[in-house]
């Protein structure tokens, strides 16, 4: 269960960003950035089915757990292969490698209780709906081009 | 003591990193990383285990060792990121299809930082052109 971004949602208030910094100790894994005036947009880990990360981890320290790409920090050399075999470059190493753990022990990822914008949620299904009833509304609004 | 094999060594800093002692070395400077192996007498062989390309070994006597790597610039923004055998490593190790994103980008060569700005622009066109689909609808209605 990834983190999913409704990017029309977002405010770009980085709320986010500093709720991932508070819960792991100063060093955060979302970065906002800003496209122009037109929109922000929180890159998050995807946690991919297939994780290039934890096939570049010769001590699996990153290992999939679930739909979770997880890390074992005991097992972590600060290769920094891991940082190198992310797509979205969203794997750090400063001696140690750090990425979004979904905030694991608890419930729900600490920025999307933050996000004041209702922009994050873990619920693929919610995130599909919107974007279906968007759908809908343009068709219903005259069509699609 | 140890040994490292040069040709092999992808200069990753395992061994530095794992090495109770400080007697690996590493200087980073912004074209270059320096990795030197210092004479080690400890009885202690973390850095072979935990070399991911298995260049460690231990010997009775050795000098002591230093590899250079000069480090890739990134495709994008000319960021030195990376030593190339880190990258090679990368590269073969994944399927081959994986290594290019939608838009043909050879990923693996271009820095982290670009990576994750790729990313937002890919997200940001997706989402602006949902958004001026829906303002032409709004238009016809």
């Amino acid at each position: 269960m990834p983190v999913y971004v409704d990017i029309s949602r977002c405010i770009g208030c980085r709320s986010c960003e500093v709720a991932c910094q508070r819960v792991h100790e100063g060093r955060g894994h979302v970065n906002v950035h800003y496209a122009g005036d037109h929109a922000a947009v929180p890159v998050f880990c995807h946690h991919c089915q297939e994780a290039m990360c934890a096939k570049a981890c010769y001590t699996s320290a990153l290992y999939k757990d679930g739909e979770r790409t997880a890390f074992a920090v005991d097992k972590c050399t600060g290769c920094g292969l891991c940082r190198l075999a992310c797509p979205f470059g969203v794997v750090w190493t400063d001696k140690l490698a750090h990425k979004c753990d979904l905030c694991s022990p608890r419930e729900t990822p600490t920025c999307i209780l933050t996000c004041p914008a209702n922009a994050l949620t873990t619920d693929y299904e919610s995130a599909s709906r919107r974007a279906r009833a968007r759908a809908a509304m343009m068709v219903a609004h005259g069509g699609r081009r | 003591m140890i040994k490292v094999d040069p040709a092999l060594c992808i200069g990753c800093l395992a061994c530095s990193n794992v090495c109770p002692s400080k007697n690996i070395v590493r200087d980073d400077t912004i074209e270059k990383r320096t990795i030197s192996w210092k004479k080690c007498g400890e009885e202690c062989d973390l850095c072979v285990e935990f070399c991911p390309a298995r260049v460690l070994t231990l010997v009775a006597e050795s000098e002591e060792t230093a590899i250079a790597f000069e480090l890739v610039a990134c495709r994008i923004c000319g960021t030195r990121y990376a030593t190339e055998p880190m990258l090679r490593r990368i590269e073969a190790s994944l399927p081959e299809a994986l290594q290019k994103d939608s838009s043909g980008l050879a990923w693996i060569w271009v820095c982290p930082v670009c990576r994750r700005n790729i990313e937002a622009e890919r997200a940001t066109r997706e989402m602006v052109l949902g958004r001026s689909r829906s303002v032409m609808g709004d238009r016809d209605r």
